[in-house]
């Protein structure tokens, strides 16, 4: 069952079996979390956003249309779902990774992937540099760079995502990786 | 340099769900669900009483109309009246009744009937919840 792709599950659910849902839910729950939690920068937003995307999923799957990739579909709702918290709360910064998460920092919520102790700390380090680099970046070159290389999506699936023309997301990447090496060169 | 800005920002550790957030969103998604089909419920349950209430009192017209011009009441009366014909004659009686009887009136009145009942059964049965429903949409 967990090997069945996206959209096997989704007529498997279809067709009223409910475990294949939830597999769905596993499988995204992770990237759709980190997503959201980049866009808001709060633990607790996050699960709400999360939350409510899966609700939205489960909603309209039966309207989805399996032509397309249930990847970017997805992706588009959590988009969705955080501009319209954007527009709820208004001038939330996008990412605050590094800022305090349940009393702790970023370092302490790193979790232990078995690296030896100088590795992690290159680790950290570059993905503090990092941050502040990527926070410095407006939100539009931002979203593109992270879902170009943090999530793994093509660039039509992005402009798909974002609802905007290919050639759009192109420059932006472009422009995002220009501005990007720029603030690592001033770190 | 696609690959070198992936290894770039693989260092960049996700943010990890909390334990519970799958549970939430299962309840949630199961919340959601009974909440479809309370409103389905209540739709259902509007439906037929704003049927029932309408048709009653019309097929109540059509059975005492039909009773009326039926003749049946003569019957009755006159089986009523004079007991012992009735007994001698109850075959004659008996089919003369049935055929004079209002079925079609009987029949509307019945479903109406019936409906209503169902109605207030269904009402009964899921008055929380549907009381719940309304007070969250209201509220």
């Amino acid at each position: 069952m967990e090997r069945y792709s996206d959209e096997q599950l989704i007529i498997r659910f279809l067709k009223g079996d409910e475990e294949s849902l939830e597999i769905l839910i596993k499988r995204y729950l992770k990237p759709i979390y980190s997503f959201a939690f980049r866009f808001v920068g709060n633990s607790q937003e996050a699960e709400d956003i999360t939350q409510e995307v899966f609700v939205k999923v489960w909603r309209n799957l039966k309207r989805f249309d399996q032509n397309k990739k249930f990847k970017t579909w997805i992706f588009a709702i959590t988009k969705n779902a955080c501009l319209d918290w954007r527009k709820k709360k208004r001038a939330i910064p996008f990412s605050e990774l590094e800022h305090v998460d349940d009393g702790k920092s970023f370092i302490e919520n790193i979790p232990d992937t078995h690296l030896l102790p100088n590795e992690l700390l290159e680790r950290i380090d570059v993905a503090n540099f990092l941050n502040k680099a990527l926070e410095k970046l407006s939100t539009k070159y931002r979203i593109v760079l992270l879902l170009r290389y943090n999530d793994h999506f093509t660039f039509r699936e992005i402009a798909e995502v974002l609802g905007e023309p290919l050639n759009t997301i192109k420059s932006r990447h472009r422009r995002g990786i220009a501005v990007l090496r720029e603030l690592l060169r001033e770190k | 340099m696609r690959q070198d800005f992936e290894k770039l920002f693989s260092h960049l550790t996700p943010a990890e769900p909390p334990a519970g957030l799958f549970d939430r969103i299962i309840l949630a998604i199961k919340r959601e669900q009974e909440l479809q089909q309370t409103k389905r419920l209540l739709f259902g349950f509007l439906f037929l009483l704003v049927a029932s209430f309408i048709a009653t009192p019309f097929s109540w017209t059509i059975l005492i109309n039909q009773i009326e011009s039926s003749g049946i009441s003569y019957f009755i009366s006159t089986a009523l009246s004079d007991f012992g014909v009735f007994i001698a004659l109850w075959q004659d009686f008996s089919l003369a009744i049935l055929e004079s009887l209002p079925i079609t009136g009987m029949i509307a009145f019945a479903i109406c009937l019936g409906m209503s009942i169902f109605t207030l059964r269904l009402f009964l049965y899921r008055k929380r919840l549907l009381f719940g429903y309304l007070m969250q949409s209201f509220a």
